[in-house]
């Protein structure tokens, strides 16, 4: 039995942001998480931090939220930020008309818009198709969801938030139309509890009705699986959109070292269905070469799909037409079960985007904090979510790693990042790239692999980009196990990790065989096939 | 395609299989150098973020061109490395002002030569100078104990037209042009005893040492330039024969600088002469001799990827003993070694080719040395003691213009 003011389900961002936001207001919150945090919606979207614009006409209301938080976040969250800028080109396939509507739209919900011309977007785009017709600059911005959940929870951990991965909430316990407490599992030990609390907080996403239903409320979330492509490399510096209303891949995201081409929409069973498809592959790169005509040629080292938790209010609308995602609203609800189906100390957060995370925690914790009679104030919005790194250790970086992006580096490790750059001092080996495409060091890898909160090579990847580059796991997979083998009671059976972690890169990879990343492929299966002898159980 | 295009299909290219990093020579000797599949194409998807890294170690790059050959898929990784360098030269990074303008000089071997050549008497008694030198080093960089050629009298320019039907155009490059004109003498005598008239424009640098210190546009400009002198017999399909195999190099990359330039016939000397023995028109009127050589193929020459003709050509030779050395780069690489920060690390990389030749000359198994690049020619005669010259002298000796190859001193020394 462990106690706390509020329990949290799910570790995506507005599980983090709830936590953070609570604890920074000094009530004692403990969040519980199936799998690693970020791993499910949260990393598995195009990384745009919207300006609005794409809302700006069907949906008004979310258009002005996310220029908001697109503003705040700039401040508070500059380093998982990269602010390129975005466009909007409208290219002879898309309708005048809807220019004309647009452009009104986005001065409605003040997002700030400027035409240039196709000529100068053309030299400032080479890649870029040269048949558009109109092109507007908008204050869109790319953002690392793996980064910014992280920065969240150690934010949050730093006011005295705790979370626990690999926990998963099996079921709320309720008395007297109250929930007062989560049964929960430990997924690596087969351990269950019960986390006793005022007040449970559903932000499972994608997940929520699973958690309700555990006590028979039923929540309407409709489970959007929108499926995206990774390109090997920066192929555009800002972020690319059709102008037009939303559709399927028509968004182009500069992300991190790569380019990231979204969005498909379909409406899916379960969470788990997310694995990318032939057929939605093709879809994509049908659209995406009205705006990158190069596509075929331009590398692609990976499909991936993310389950969007649309909420539908109206529950008269059955789910059957499935081509009706984008037609559902992208702003999200907080559901007050007190006031919705009678029952106490819950409230369920669904929908809205990943831009908006900050503000759907907000919302979530003034509700809390109300309940609970506190007054203290959001500071979110306000504070930054970094701490400062001290001037020496961005010396010391640049000194011990003179090839590496030590800024990325230090800004994924924060506190840690003392401890690394001292072990490298003390072993000079340990500054070598362990992952060369993404620039991992092997210290970093293996301060992962000692967290109390890593339990798998895929936590680790999702903490360092680890095995996310050109070759996908190929060479830094087998790299990183002896690294694994230092910490054996920790993990898995070194075969499992290393099957697993392959299997997964290879869920991404099978759907876009063909080209540059075909040949990697053959040469990552001599590798692990013929040379490590790995096989299929 | 368009050169965006182009650059981002040789970046997808690249397949992480780190053949290029397990073949360059400086990764080989300098633990603290990561070699070109981190500075080149893993580097790249940072540097289109934005990032400005590795530039200070890319300066460790000797511009050898192996990883370029050496790659499976294509990628220009040197040239990935250069253009780098170029940007970040651009933002200031990355080089002291000392080495910034030491390279500047090292890329203008044209202009260096230019002047060396007004009195190159007193060029030369300055450069074997130690207090010179010393001087040299503390204020640009320039390692003391660095073999820098010495300078000779220009090598002159030849345009004449006598209307023969069997013409050539001689790129002679700096090196002959400035250090080693009795060698750009003797090729054009070889082209001449086997019918061909030679014509030699007053070509520009070829551009290798421009690219080699990092100013890759000018090395386009000036590659243009040549281009332009060339144009006339471009159109007259008149070969273009060169030597030296940087410039060979070079001149082979030159077509995808201008579109006329797509019919420009570049030659290596001996591929040249290789063609005209198969073709039954090379003169085999050979005196009889008795050499033994150690051939050492100069990275360029690989990069170009044509084998090693003029081994095959010299050991149609009675009595030549030809030995392929295989040690890999003398570490020169241009100007390379001889910049202060880098000589140990190119003699370093020479080590083994020094010690193969020194063993060679030892036991008798060969007398001299052959390679085409004068580079490599100047520093195996530092590193190892042993007579060094271009190939071209063993058929001089053969068809008896020239008497034997002696060793101990520079044969070019002894011409006519």
């Amino acid at each position: 039995m462990k106690e706390s003011k509020v329990v949290i389900i799910g570790g995506g961002a507005t599980g983090v942001g709830i936590l953070r936001d609570l604890s920074m207001r000094g009530i004692s919150a403990l969040l519980l998480e199936q799998g690693d945090l970020a791993h499910g919606t949260s990393s598995r979207f195009h990384g745009l931090l919207h300006s609005g614009a794409r809302y700006a006409v069907k949906d008004p209301g979310s258009a002005a939220e996310c220029i908001d938080e697109n503003l705040i976040l700039k401040q508070i969250a500059p380093h998982c930020i990269s602010d390129t800028g975005g466009w909007f080109v409208q290219t002879r396939d898309d309708s005048p008309e809807y220019v004309e509507q647009w452009t009104k739209a986005c001065a409605n919900a003040h997002i700030p818009i400027s035409e240039i011309s196709p000529s100068e977007a053309c030299r400032k785009e080479p890649l870029m198709s040269k048949d558009v017709l109109r092109v507007f600059e908008v204050p869109d911005a790319t953002v690392d969801g793996f980064k910014i959940v992280w920065a969240n929870a150690k934010s949050a951990k730093r006011y005295g938030g705790q979370f626990k991965t690999y926990h998963q909430a099996k079921r709320l316990i309720m008395e007297n139309n109250r929930v007062v407490g989560v049964s929960t599992k430990n997924l690596l030990t087969g351990e269950e509890f019960m986390v006793s609390c005022d007040i449970v907080v559903n932000a499972s996403g994608a997940w929520a009705s699973h958690v309700t239903g555990s006590i028979g409320i039923p929540l309407d979330v409709i489970c959007d699986k929108g499926t995206l492509l990774a390109f090997n490399q920066r192929l555009f510096q800002r972020v690319i959109n059709r102008l037009r209303p939303s559709g399927d891949g028509d968004i182009f995201v500069p992300h991190e070292t790569i380019t990231i081409l979204g969005t498909t929409s379909e409406f899916v069973d379960s969470p788990e269905e997310n694995d990318p498809q032939e057929e939605e592959v093709n879809k994509l790169l049908e659209i995406g070469r009205h705006v990158l005509p190069g596509i075929m040629k331009n590398r692609v080292i990976r499909a991936f799909s993310g389950i969007r938790p649309l909420h539908r209010e109206d529950h008269d609308v059955p789910g059957v037409n499935k081509e009706e995602g984008r037609n559902v609203s992208r702003s999200f609800a907080l559901i007050d079960h007190e006031l919705q189906d009678g029952i106490q100390g819950l409230i369920s957060i669904v929908g809205g985007k990943f831009t908006t995370y900050r503000l759907m925690a907000e919302k979530v914790s003034d509700r809390v904090a109300e309940k609970l009679g506190s007054m203290t104030p959001c500071r979110t919005a306000t504070e930054d979510l970094l701490p400062v790194i001290p001037e020496h250790l961005h010396k010391k970086a640049a000194q011990l790693l003179p090839y590496a992006p030590v800024e990325k580096m230090l800004e994924r490790l924060q506190e840690d990042a003392e401890s690394v750059l001292t072990e490298i001092q003390r072993d000079p080996r340990k500054g070598q790239m362990l992952c060369e495409c993404e620039m991992v060091s092997a210290a970093e890898v293996e301060k992962a692999a000692s967290d109390e909160d890593t339990h798998h090579l895929a936590d680790i990847r999702r903490k360092t980009r680890l095995g996310m580059g050109t070759c996908q796991g190929a060479f830094c997979t087998y790299r990183a196990l002896p690294l694994l083998w230092d910490k054996k009671e920790k993990y898995d059976a070194l075969q499992d990790e290393l099957r697993n972690f392959l299997n997964q890169r290879w869920k991404g990879i099978r759907p876009v065989l063909w080209g540059q990343q075909l040949r990697e492929t053959e040469l990552t299966r001599a590798i692990y096939a013929s040379i490590l002898q790995v096989r299929e159980n | 395609m368009s050169f965006e295009q182009d650059k981002a299909e040789i970046l997808d290219a690249c397949i992480k299989c780190s053949a290029c990093t397990a073949m360059c020579p400086v990764a080989a000797v300098n633990p603290l150098f990561p070699g070109p599949k981190i500075l080149g194409p893993d580097a790249e998807r940072f540097r289109l973020e934005g990032l400005q890294i590795g530039t200070t170690l890319s300066y460790y790059c000797s511009k050898c061109k192996t990883c370029e050959i050496t790659c499976p898929s294509g990628v220009k990784i040197t040239e990935m490395i250069t253009r780098a360098q170029e940007d970040a030269k651009m933002s200031e990074g990355g080089k002291t002002l000392q080495f910034s303008i030491r390279d500047y000089l090292f890329g203008r071997a044209e202009y260096l030569g230019k002047l060396a050549t007004v009195l190159p008497g007193l060029t030369n008694v300055l450069l074997k100078a130690p207090l010179f030198r010393q001087i040299l080093e503390q204020t640009l960089g320039i390692c003391s104990e660095a073999p820098l050629p010495a300078y000779h009298t220009k090598f002159e320019t030849a345009e004449k037209d006598r209307k023969s039907k069997k013409q050539v155009v001689y790129f002679p490059g700096c090196f002959v042009t400035y250090n080693d004109p009795l060698t750009g003498q003797a090729i054009v005598k070889v082209l001449k005893h086997n019918g061909y008239e030679v014509i030699v424009p007053p070509f520009h640098c070829c551009g290798t040492p421009l690219e080699g210190n990092g100013y890759l546009r000018e090395a386009q400009e000036t590659a243009k330039k040549n281009l332009a002198l060339m144009e006339p017999y471009m159109r007259a399909g008149i070969p273009l024969i060169t030597g030296c195999t940087s410039c060979g190099l070079a001149l082979r990359e030159y077509p995808g600088l201008a579109e006329s330039a797509s019919e420009l016939q570049a030659y290596d000397l001996f591929e040249f002469l290789w063609e005209l023995q198969e073709r039954n028109e090379f003169r085999k009127d050979f005196k009889d001799i008795q050499v033994s050589l150690g051939y050492h193929s100069s990275c360029h020459l690989k990069a170009q990827g044509i084998g090693t003709p003029s081994v095959r050509l010299l050991r149609l030779i009675p009595g030549v003993q030809v030995t392929d050395l295989d040690q890999g780069c003398c570490g020169l690489s241009g100007s390379y070694g001889f910049k202060k920060e880098k000589y140990h690390t190119a003699m370093q990389i020479g080590k083994p080719l020094f010690n193969r030749v020194r063993q060679g000359a030892a036991n008798s198994e060969f007398q001299s040395v052959i390679t085409e690049c004068g580079g490599c020619q100047v520093q195996i005669r530092h590193g190892s003691g042993i007579e060094t010259v271009h190939p071209v002298w063993v058929l001089m000796q053969a068809y008896g213009f020239f008497q034997l190859l002696s060793s101990g001193r520079h044969a070019s020394s002894e011409l006519v």
